[in-house]
């Protein structure tokens, strides 16, 4: 510890090129940080969904629709405790790039299967009693700047629901407790829609609630069951099971995201070495005398290690904290809530400041290695 | 240029071990950046190779992409009467009219369902397409639950090699046929009869139309005799066209993606690079000062220090693309956020990218050169001569 001084003096030594590298690996941590609180967004999805909620839809693929009596065959199900379900609409707000989920839901039971929609009593009783009302959560009504009472209007985006506009009136605004249901989407009343839809008593996909969540994947084999050699043959899979496919879907962002994130620890390792090197090349001398006057070979290693270490910590620090400050749940809605909200949180922190420490020991270990072994005789006749 | 240029070439050399070291962390920016960019550009390549500048296709009025389109039964004969379509040998019009749905495969990599397109075709979207090309087995027979499926589907997406029986849509399929398509999205697609697939899927009429135009200057007269017809709630588009607007979305999404990513990773190069130039110049105090007296001017002596950043930068260059040259051509895949499928595709190192990327290394030089440059340059002459 008594050598702490002189480390931070070497480190001050060249000042510009310490602070070069400490923002250097400011940055990459930052970067790390960022790219984790990504994956980690996914990840919360997963975990915060429902293993209590099974969702059926059409075996053959999402996008194709089943009749209305398969709810009645579903809620006869033993196990069943509750059920509901939706169609996605795919309507269009004033332009295509303006991407958000809005579907048809069965209100009532809809609030009932997802008590992580959290809307006002007064905002929820007007949202029941108006055909053509709609709630929006908070994230998309902020960002179109909608308020209570605005009229919407989307045109419809799938052929079956005509070509006619469908104006609509915003009843609530809710806000999501948990991962698992984001804030970006727009719900309205399935009546309205399948009063419109050319094809009627459609629906595109039925939640229910497992009364025993150790019993959902054999409740989901059971419904399957009931609906196998039907013309509309069904796949059911817990909320779990179901997200997980879905953040499969967008590719595999994990092998990507990985191999940037290596990248960026090994074009650091580089910055951070050179620099090392450079100092202590520069010092070559003064380590010569230190070897002279007794300073064991393991302190003038360490010395040289401390340097890097306290170099690139710092660096870490500014860039954790910079990134936790930036990057937090306001980055909302990416693509139109298919990337979930993501932030950067203490956890990405302190794994930030561990990376870190472990680019300034490694930057520091070959040239700390050099100075250990340095030959006293020649490195005292060295000039300059 | 002669005698200062090979000075800082020299020097380069003497001080390989730090040159070595900065080039290396600009060849990994470089890296990452031609890397993700090749993504983009493969996803964007592989569906713009999708249209031919002679074909046409039909949507209805306002439908961004086929799966949200819908074309009447009726509407075919009034599209092929007119002029602008080319015909066949025997006469008939080069149009094919398509059903386009979404099926759910396992993925062979992880098991996973993935979205598959399927697309129902009759025996002229063969005419039209001429890109296909069958590399085992043959075209479906016309009335038969025989499938043709893309080479690409084969490798990425279970139970799809010639010969298997593949059940979707309440039937049970035979693929018959493996076609390529000059690397393009149909690949990633399965094909079979219109007539039986419509059926299958509860459908009752098509969702687009692709044709050949007798000329590719043909398509303006064609889309205003579409136009003019008011039994059309239709619009026609160039094929490429059509397939260009589809990689948009998700292009764009990675593009913006890998240039967040470099961009925050090239500032740290950045940084390093500045430390080795700086270093440069003090360890050269005592040469620079003779340079300047024997009569070299300032702005000699920034240039040099410049170039020699570039040149450093550009070693990085040509090793960070050398590094990110093995992916080119790998197969991945990704689902299209315009169609909700999922398109395989190769990742694209094009010699446009690795000219970004080279440049974008000598961008990188040259702004971390420049501050040491002009601390070189502002140098007093006479105290760097005194400098040991």
């Amino acid at each position: 510890m008594k050598y702490i001084g002189l480390v931070l003096k070497s480190a001050r030594r060249s000042r510009r090129r310490t602070a070069l590298t400490v923002l250097s690996v400011a940055i990459a941590v930052f970067l790390f940080a960022s790219l984790q609180a990504v994956l980690d967004g996914f990840d919360a999805v997963a975990l915060a969904s429902s293993s209590q909620r099974v969702i059926t839809i059409r075996s053959t693929s999402m996008i194709f629709n089943m009749p209305l009596s398969h709810t009645e065959v579903i809620k006869a199900t033993p196990g069943v405790q509750e059920i509901t379900w939706a169609n996605w609409f795919g309507g269009i707000y004033k332009d295509p790039k303006n991407f958000f989920g809005n579907m048809g839901v069965d209100p009532e039971s809809f609030l009932r299967m997802y008590p992580e929609i959290i809307l006002p009593p007064e905002q929820k009783s007007a949202f029941l009693e108006d055909r053509t009302g709609a709630i929006v959560g908070d994230g998309l009504a902020k960002k179109y700047e909608w308020k209570l009472g605005d009229r919407i209007v989307l045109k419809p985006g799938i052929p079956y629901y005509g070509t006619q506009d469908y104006p609509f009136t915003i009843r609530g605004i809710y806000r999501s407790t948990s991962s698992a249901v984001d804030n970006q989407s727009f719900y309205f009343h399935w009546k309205y829609l399948d009063e419109r839809s050319l094809q009627k008593g459609q629906v595109g996909w039925i939640v229910s609630r497992a009364a025993d969540p150790d019993r959902a994947t054999q409740l989901s084999d059971e419904i399957d069951q009931k609906f196998a050699n039907s013309p509309y043959e069904t796949k059911t899979s817990t909320e779990k099971a179901f997200t997980a496919q879905f953040a499969n879907m967008l590719g595999n962002l994990n092998v990507l995201l990985g191999v940037v994130a290596l990248a960026v620890v090994i074009t650091t390792l580089f910055v951070a070495g050179n620099t090392m090197a450079m100092a202590v090349r520069e010092r070559t001398t003064e380590i010569a005398v230190m070897r002279t006057l007794g300073y064991p070979a393991a302190t003038i290693f360490s010395l040289v290690v401390g340097e890097g270490l306290v170099v690139a910590v710092i660096g870490g620090a500014i860039g954790a904290i910079a990134a936790r400050l930036i990057i937090n749940g306001e980055y909302l809605g990416m693509a139109g809530g298919f990337i979930p909200a993501f932030g950067v949180d203490n956890r990405n922190v302190v794994i930030g400041l561990g990376l870190s420490a472990l680019i300034g020991v490694g930057a520091a270990l070959l040239p700390a290695l050099a100075a250990s072994r340095l030959k006293v005789v020649d490195a005292l006749r060295r000039v300059a | 240029m002669g005698l200062i240029g090979s000075y800082n070439l020299r020097s380069m050399i003497v001080r390989k071990g730090t040159a070595a070291m900065t080039a290396m962390g600009i060849a990994m920016v470089v890296g990452v950046f031609v890397m993700t960019l090749s993504i983009a550009q493969g996803f964007r390549a592989t569906l713009v190779a999708s249209g031919s500048p002679q074909n046409a296709m039909i949507l209805r009025k306002g439908s961004t992409s086929e799966n949200v389109s819908a074309l009447q039964r009726t509407q075919v004969p009034i599209l092929e009467a007119i002029p602008q379509v080319a015909r066949g040998a025997d006469g008939r019009a080069l149009l094919s009219p398509e059903l386009v749905v979404i099926i759910s495969l396992p993925r062979t990599t992880d098991n996973m369902p993935a979205n598959v397109p399927v697309r129902g075709v009759g025996p002229t979207a063969f005419e039209v397409r001429e890109a296909l090309k069958f590399v085992e087995g043959r075209r479906f027979a016309p009335g038969t639950r025989e499938i043709n499926v893309g080479k690409q589907a084969v490798a990425r997406f279970g139970g799809l090699t010639l010969g298997s029986d593949v059940k979707f849509g309440g039937n049970t399929w035979k693929v018959v046929g493996v076609f390529t398509a000059d690397d393009s999205s149909f690949e990633s697609e399965v094909w079979g009869d219109v007539d039986l697939m419509m059926p299958a899927f509860q459908r009752n009429g098509y969702q687009s139309a692709t044709l050949k135009l007798t000329d590719p200057s043909a398509l303006e007269s064609f889309q205003a005799a579409i136009g003019a017809d008011p039994r059309l709630d239709l619009e026609a588009q160039q094929e490429r066209e059509y397939y260009r607007s589809q990689s948009v979305t998700t292009a764009t999404l990675i593009q913006i993606f890998a240039t967040f990513v470099t961009t925050i990773l090239s500032i740290g190069a950045v940084f390093g690079a500045m430390n080795t130039m700086y270093a440069a110049v003090a360890y050269r105090t005592r040469e620079i000062g003779t340079l300047r007296a024997l009569g070299f001017s300032r702005f000699r002596i920034i240039t040099a220090f410049l170039a020699e950043s570039v040149a450093l930068a550009l070693v990085g260059g040509v090793i960070g693309c050398v590094l990110a040259l093995p992916v080119n051509g790998l197969s991945t895949g990704a689902m299209n956020m315009q169609s909700f499928s999922e398109l395989a595709f190769k990742f694209k190192i094009t010699p446009s990218l690795l000219v970004s990327g080279m440049i974008f290394s000598a961008l990188m030089g040259a702004v971390g050169g420049l501050l040491p440059a002009l601390r070189a340059a502002r140098l007093p002459v006479a105290h760097a001569l005194r400098e040991i």
